[in-house]
């Protein structure tokens, strides 16, 4: 009896030893999480589009063929009534030439949630705090070197509409202090019936559809025939932000 | 008996679980970390502010970093056609400005839109481009390595042409611990470079510091250059980094300086107060060129100034009067703001 409450003062002191001797080399979760996948679809009305081929016309009857389409996606979040669990280091660029690029992955705290908190664009302290790296690579073509600051979105292609050389489109939308500040701080919310649920060790997916065909009108009426190119942080630059601000829509969600 | 076996049980695990420890220890200190860099500061001369920002908040200084920095400033690599290293613009014997040169010649004969500014100081300079169009030291380089009329590069290309260089592997490993080669580290090894280069020695400087003395012309000179220059070209930096129109006309490449950045028509025809430091050895003077000699650029504003602009500045609506004697005085004290020291200073030279 004595022998055995002796084994069993060593053992404990023994495993005692062995957890704390090895702390530093454990990584204790803090919390638990899953995983949120979250996917774009770029559309036109709902119709994903084809770089190079795909025709459209926008509300006044301006045909365009697209062959760029891209944009940033930065300080991504899911919130509830309570809690809000953040993407860290959140910087996406969705270009529709890179497959890879149209959807990411983050772990969140498990939990249920209904809407999902973006930024459209590049926020401004990054736009001022020299060369990074990733995402906000110069090497992506979305920086401006002569004017410093991120291109939020680019859209180019070609129109008849179009009256400047090779019928080009081109809007490289940005700006990110002042009035010309073209950030766009979006709050999606979920389909009817649709809920965020975050379980530990599983995977959600948010689908989310961007519609070029916002960029077009409302509030803001842009023609290809009389803006063609807008490649400047000003005023029409806000003003085409303005109308892609209500670009994105979550399609579905589904826990896995 | 049982003592014995119970003793010996204890002193067991108690050997086993020191064992355990040990090896958890030795796991700890396992990786040896290569990567030792000397770490050197930005070196802030007496009495000068500090900097607006500190460009080295996320680039710590090492002198790996720097020498890294310099040999890319001087590398033609970063060039199109290999002709046109920072330097070809930046030419240190000129206090980092082009010599001689109203505007910088680039690739395919190529002639620059703007006066090459001098590239010292820079780590008080909040923004960078007579139009301040550049807002970080970091984001600087991009501007003429991409631009068609300058280095006629893509930073694709340059990384390409680097990471073809073993001298690059080495230089790279040792400034940031490991070989990689990307945008960014290229980037904060020039601004480490750049931010480094500090003129501080010019005979102002020794008379300010007590080493030396005015001669009674220089010294008249700089009591009428507080009176009338100095709201501008503020002490001890010689400039407040504000965007002012001081009047001139408007050039054959309708340059509206700020204007094209902030596309506010309250901005037009202003431009960068240029710091006076190394003056005399950064002509020809004013965001184009256009005006070759201290002299003339003295004429220019007791009688060239164009009153009738609207974006005048206030300072000037009224030009500055100077006598000759006053502005033959004004010039030889801008003489003692050239600081050879810095100019052939080897560890600023290729």
């Amino acid at each position: 009896m004595k022998q055995y409450k002796c084994y069993r003062i060593v053992s404990i002191l023994f495993l005692v030893m062995l957890s704390t001797s090895c702390q530093k080399s454990v990584e204790l979760p803090i919390e638990k999480t899953g995983t949120l996948k979250i996917s774009f679809r770029n559309t036109v009305k709902g119709i994903p589009i084809v770089l190079g081929t795909g025709n459209y016309t926008n509300g006044f009857g301006e045909q365009y063929v697209l062959t760029k389409f891209k944009y940033y996606i930065s300080n991504v979040s899911v919130s509830n009534i309570d809690a809000v669990s953040s993407e860290t280091n959140s910087y996406h660029l969705i270009d529709e030439a890179k497959p890879a690029s149209l959807s990411f992955s983050f772990p969140v705290k498990i939990d249920s949630y209904g809407s999902l908190k973006l930024l459209l664009g590049v926020d401004s302290l990054r736009n001022v705090s020299g060369a990074q790296t990733g995402a906000l690579d110069p090497l992506n073509d979305m920086f401006w070197t002569w004017n410093s600051g991120y291109i939020m979105a680019k859209l180019e292609g070609n129109s008849p509409q179009s009256t400047v050389v090779n019928n080009k489109v081109e809007y490289h939308i940005g700006g990110f202090s002042g009035s010309n500040n073209a950030l766009k701080n979006l709050t999606l919310t979920f389909p009817v019936g649709k809920i965020l649920d975050i379980r530990e060790g599983k995977t959600s997916e948010i689908f989310i559809d961007a519609d070029i065909d916002t960029w077009w009108q409302n509030p803001n009426d842009l023609r290809i025939s009389t803006d063609p190119v807008i490649a400047t942080p000003s005023a029409m630059a806000k003003k085409i932000a303005d109308n892609y601000s209500k670009m994105l829509q979550v399609k579905d969600v589904i826990n896995y | 008996m049982k003592k014995q076996v119970t003793i010996g049980f204890i002193l067991l695990g108690l050997s086993a679980s020191l064992l355990l420890m040990d090896a958890c220890k030795k796991k700890d200190t396992a990786p040896v970390n290569t990567f030792n860099p000397t770490y050197i500061s930005l070196k802030i001369p007496a009495g000068w502010p500090t900097p607006p920002l500190d460009i080295y908040a996320n680039n710590r200084l090492t002198e790996e970093g720097f020498q890294l920095g310099k040999k890319l400033f001087y590398d033609g690599r970063l060039s199109k056609d290999g002709n046109f290293p920072c330097a070809s613009c930046h030419q240190q014997f000129a206090a980092f400005a082009t010599y001689d040169h109203d505007f910088s010649h680039g690739f395919n004969n190529a002639f620059t839109f703007r006066n090459a500014p001098v590239t010292f100081n820079m780590a008080w300079m909040p923004l960078l481009h007579w139009d301040g169009g550049v807002n970080h030291i970091e984001v600087q380089p991009l501007g003429p390595i991409t631009a068609p009329n300058e280095m006629a590069e893509t930073m694709d290309s340059v990384l390409y042409k680097l990471k073809a260089a073993n001298e690059y592997k080495t230089m790279f490993k040792s400034a940031f611990g490991d070989e990689e080669i990307n945008s960014q580290r290229m980037l904060k090894a020039l601004a480490q470079f750049m931010g480094s280069i500090i003129s501080a020695n010019s005979k102002y400087d020794k008379v300010k510091r007590g080493e030396d003395n005015f001669t009674p012309v220089e010294l008249s000179g700089y009591n009428i250059f507080k009176a009338k220059c100095d709201a501008c070209h503020k002490e001890p930096l010689f400039t407040d980094n504000s965007f002012r129109n001081n009047g001139l006309a408007l050039n054959s490449l309708s340059d509206r300086g700020r204007m094209r950045i902030t596309g506010n028509r309250n901005d037009s025809l202003k431009f960068k107060v240029p710091t006076l430091r190394n003056i005399s050895l950064t002509f020809p003077y004013m965001h184009d060129g256009r005006i070759y000699s201290l002299g003339q650029v003295i004429d220019h504003y007791r009688t060239g100034i164009i009153t009738s602009q609207p974006t005048l500045d206030p300072l000037l609506v009224n030009r500055i009067a100077l006598t000759n004697a006053e502005k033959n005085d004004l010039v030889y004290f801008l003489y003692t703001l050239t600081d050879t020291e810095f100019t052939s200073n080897p560890r600023f030279a290729q």
